[in-house]
């Protein structure tokens, strides 16, 4: 650990107990409010399937605060020092899945036990921020330089190329805002920034134009996305749009919501569950869950700010990108402001390895703002 | 120990940027729900609401329709329809293989009706078949758990109990058209069955009711979760004809192999009690929707069944018309009861020899007699001295020659031609000699069966022209034609004669408990050169034959006309008819 910073902080030890009580638990209130949310609204939305949703999500909730409590326990330097063998097991992990895992949705991402499963791409997202964040913390120039981003981008890139491969597209694409969001906390020289966008623009619009023919580019796009279907996409995004916009301010009520209740949305419990909210909740409901999510990710961002050292700065960085990207997309696409892909709303989706990822990360970020202090 | 912190303000410092964007992209994302929830909020609810509701009409019972006695015409049978629900459907082929199989129907038809649907929703029922029998409707009920996808719909079809014999009065119900459904004052949707010819035409607001609808709650899949509301329907009205179903089938029977029609109404009233128009057509044809061949084998048949001959066909009234030459000959002066012309058979009048029917001629004649043996030579002379203007005139009182106003529509006016007329639409002077043949009923003069039982009513009352109606309870509209009654008594003698005296030519008509009053007719139908019998002509160049009549000689409760194309003689042809109905009439025991 290198200390060349001359700015000292001083910190006394202090109990245990007092220094829980300094942590920023606003941001487990309202990571547990919006489960509370998600519960209410998971239940709303399955309670016309053949089983209610609830009491499953309500197990993976009680699993997530154990995680969370496991996290908050667990050194996020201890963590960073295994960050290498716990990347390794994730990209394992991501391998084994697929040949062994099963075909959920059209995607090979699943390891079956029984009704649960879970999504190693979930927590090699985690494993990938924690060795990113470490790798990072040791490039201790003002700006990145190229090699230094070619070699965070691989690290990035194997897991990603994995669940690309799985046919999971929206977990793969979720991967492209931890790098972005590091890296540009780690300092990237604006030139640098604007070369490469242009650079994967032009690569890109000439590859598509050029090197593809027609039927290859159906074949990418079909091997993307196994789901892509214009026509499907298109009634998802107008029964969306439907159910979002029928709530008008003050929503239908509760379980009153007819798209919902009446099956018009499809993946009403899943991706689409922040239409079945807006529906039955309205405008109002909408705005409340978004500043809800906005004060998770600004008292994530204060956390960032005190943390003790670089690492921590990263690690917090790459898991709020995380979440804040899965907010934005998700609730810009049941609007109809982005393709539909399969990305899920944190704390409110139905989804076991998904609601896990979140509280650990909840876990992972309080665990920082606990060990804040240069001395204990 | 002491550590110091490591440097991190760099890091540190860029994160507010990434707070920011956040932020800022956080109000750009509830901006847009502001314009879908708020702005556009009335336009998805809608939307939401045409997902859940369905508005499934419930058909109102189309009232029912009797006769005068309270007969039953029309009756409301339940008939099942087979619709295929392919949204269900596991092994459509094998479905289709059943159902032709059960209902022992061609599988190309319901191939045709699948092909004819196949742009239209999977959730959208086809209709496969049309009235199926209890015993299939039965089949498919206990087949359902293996073929769900076969529905049994009941709906509620039209039969006309008296078939052809009432179809001109009732007409029938087809598709709406564009035409109706652009009707001001109803309003029709598309597919309803309305009143296309007929009663069921005139009164069909009154008849159809009013259609409720339920709002069913139904779920992505269609199917029905709850009733949200409903409005029940409210059932037509019940109409009672002023027909008399027993004298109606006495006409009909007597037409049946014949081409013509037949009318009988009561002269105090303008009831209308019998109104026959042959060949006729089965109205329960109609009832489901016709092919394209049955209506062309229809529209092409013989002798044209589909038109109403009482009242859209005008034809030369014949010797019928010498009764109303009568009226105006007394009425004007020109001839006296008492008055005589020679008639031997044949007299030439403006320079052409012209004949009597009679080739012997039948003598001296006044006008009695004249009308009771039909004698030509008499009407020809007083044709000549009234002049064709008078004879318009005399025409046109008591109602020829224009609609009757009868409450069934699509009546022919026909024609009384006077010299205005001859100028306006003929371009050409009206020669004297016409005015002979029209002083005989021939010639350039056309009347509708219905208008000359409504002239004879008018004689047979006293002068009150009525207005003919088969709806009971219609208004009575009466006009009082400015002749004097003994004049009218006069001619009325005169018909008695005709049937009740030897040598007059309606003794067809005779009856023995009744005085039966009337005049044949007997209209050429081309020129004839040579005397040749009608029976032996061909059927199309035969003379037409008429009959008018009222009963009982004192207040009159029955006018009857009966025309029949190319009949041969008035006596012979029509008159019979006329005699089988008034026994009808008379003998049923609340006659009147």
């Amino acid at each position: 650990m290198r200390a060349t910073s001359t700015s000292l902080t001083l910190a006394e030890d202090r109990p245990l107990l007092r220094q829980l009580a300094d942590v920023r638990w606003t941001l487990l209130a309202t990571a547990m409010l919006l489960a509370v949310v998600g519960l209410a609204t998971v239940h709303s939305a399955s309670s016309e399937l053949a089983s209610d949703y609830f009491p499953r999500q309500a197990v993976w909730v009680g699993l997530g605060l154990i995680a969370f409590a496991a996290m908050l326990g667990i050194d996020y330097q201890t963590l960073s020092k295994f960050s290498v063998p716990i990347y390794v097991a994730g990209v394992l992990a991501l391998t084994a899945v697929l040949f062994l895992g099963a075909v959920r949705g059209g995607a090979r991402s699943w390891f079956g036990f029984g009704s649960f499963g879970l999504q190693p791409s979930e927590f090699a997202k985690l494993s990938t921020t924690l060795l990113l964040a470490r790798y990072l913390a040791g490039t201790n120039r003002r700006y990145l330089q190229l090699g230094q981003i070619a070699l965070a981008s691989g690290i990035v890139l194997l897991p990603m190329s994995l669940v690309v491969l799985e046919r999971d597209l929206g977990s793969a694409l979720m991967f492209l805002p931890v790098l972005a969001g590091m890296l540009f906390v780690a300092g990237v020289r604006w030139q640098l920034l604007v070369a490469a966008l242009l650079l994967g623009l032009l690569l890109g619009a000439l590859v598509w134009n050029f090197a593809l023919l027609d039927y290859q580019k159906e074949r990418v796009l079909t091997f993307l996305d196994p789901e892509r279907d214009p026509l499907g996409a298109g009634y998802q995004l107008r029964q969306s749009k439907i159910a979002v916009g029928s709530g008008q301010i003050a929503g239908r009520g509760y379980m009153q919501g007819t798209q919902s209740q009446l099956r018009f949305l499809p993946a009403r419990h899943t991706d689409f569950i922040f239409a079945v909210l807006a529906e039955e909740w309205g405008f109002l409901g909408v705005v409340g869950v978004l500043l809800l999510y906005a004060m998770y990710i600004l008292n994530g961002a204060q956390v960032a700010i005190r943390a003790r050292d670089r690492t921590s700065v990263f690690l917090v960085v790459g898991l709020l990108a995380a979440f804040g990207f899965h907010v934005l997309y998700n609730t810009a696409m049941v609007v109809g402001l982005l393709p539909i892909t399969g990305i899920p709303l944190p704390f409110l989706s139905y989804g076991g390895s998904f609601t896990l990822a979140s509280f650990i990360s909840v876990g992972l970020i309080l665990g920082v703002d606990l060990r804040r202090y240069v001395n204990r | 120990m002491k550590r110091v912190r490591e440097q991190r303000e760099d890091l540190v410092s860029r994160v507010p940027g990434l707070q920011v964007a956040c932020a800022t992209l956080l109000v750009v994302i509830a901006t847009a729900y502001w314009r879908v929830q708020v702005v556009q909020g009335d336009y998805y609810r809608e939307l939401a609401e045409n997902n859940r509701l369905r508005r499934v009409p419930i058909q109102a019972p189309r009232g029912l329709i009797y006769d005068r006695h309270g007969r039953h015409l029309v009756d409301n049978v339940p008939s099942y329809n087979l619709l295929l629900d392919r949204s269900v459907s596991a092994d459509l082929p094998r479905a289709l293989r059943f159902a032709a199989a059960t209902l022992n129907r061609d599988g190309g038809d319901f191939e045709a009706a699948l092909t004819k649907n196949a742009g239209s929703s999977r959730f959208k029922p086809v209709l496969l078949a049309e009235n199926l029998s209890l015993a299939e409707v039965a089949k498919l009920g206990v087949a359902k758990l293996e073929f769900p996808e076969f529905q049994t719909q009941i709906e509620h079809l039209r039969l006309y109990r008296q078939g052809e014999i009432t179809a001109h009065v009732l007409g029938y119900l087809g598709e709406a058209t564009e035409t109706d459904l652009r009707r001001p004052g109803f309003s029709y949707r598309p597919g309803d069955l309305v009143g296309r010819k007929g009663i069921e035409r005139v009164f069909d607001r009154r008849l159809r009711g009013q259609d409720g609808e339920r709002e069913l709650v139904v779920d992505s899949f269609g199917r029905t979760r709850d009733e949200h509301g409903r409005e029940a329907a409210k059932p037509g009205l019940r109409l009672d004809l002023t027909l008399d179903l027993e004298l109606q089938q006495e006409a009909a029977r007597y037409l049946e192999d014949r081409v013509g029609s037949a009318v009988a109404l009561d002269p105090r009233t303008g009831e209308v009690l019998v109104l026959v128009s042959a060949p006729s057509y089965n109205p329960n044809l109609f009832t489901r929707r016709l092919d394209n061949e049955q209506w062309q084998a229809l529209l092409e048949a013989p002798h044209h069944p589909l038109q109403n001959r009482a009242i859209q066909n005008a034809h030369a009234p014949g010797s019928v018309f010498k009764v109303l030459m009568g009226v105006a000959g007394l009425s004007e002066g020109t001839v006296d009861s008492g008055d005589s012309v020679f008639c031997a058979g044949q007299t030439t009048i403006y320079n052409r020899r012209t004949r009597c029917w009679l080739r012997s001629g039948h003598g001296w004649v006044n006008l009695r007699t004249a009308i009771k043996r039909s004698c030509d030579i008499y009407f020809y002379q007083l044709g000549q001295r009234l002049g064709i203007n008078r004879i318009a005139h005399y025409a046109r009182m008591f109602g020829l020659g224009s609609p009757t106003g009868f409450d069934i529509p699509g009546e022919k006016a026909g024609l009384i031609p006077d010299t205005k007329w001859s100028i306006t639409h003929r371009k050409s002077p009206w020669y004297p000699g016409e005015t002979v043949s029209v002083a005989v009923g021939q010639g350039p003069i056309l009347v509708t069966p219905m208008q000359t039982a409504r002239m004879v009513a008018a004689i047979a009352n006293g002068g009150r022209l009525v207005t003919p109606y088969v709806a009971a309870g219609s208004p009575a509209r009466v006009v009082d034609i400015d002749v004097d009654p003994n004049v009218l008594a006069e001619v009325q003698d005169a018909m008695w004669a005709v049937v009740n005296e030897e040598r007059g030519t309606g003794g067809a008509a005779r009856m023995a408990n009744v005085e039966v009053a009337g005049k044949t007719g007997t209209a050429q139908v081309i020129e004839q050169k040579t005397w040749i019998r009608s029976k032996d002509l061909p059927f199309e160049q035969r003379d037409n034959a008429w009959f008018v009549s009222f009963a009982p000689m004192v207040d009159p409760e029955l006018v009857i006309v009966v025309f029949v194309e190319h009949g041969g003689h008035g006596s012979d042809a029509a008159a019979p008819l006329v005699k089988r109905v008034y026994e009808s009439y008379f003998n049923e025991p609340d006659a009147g």
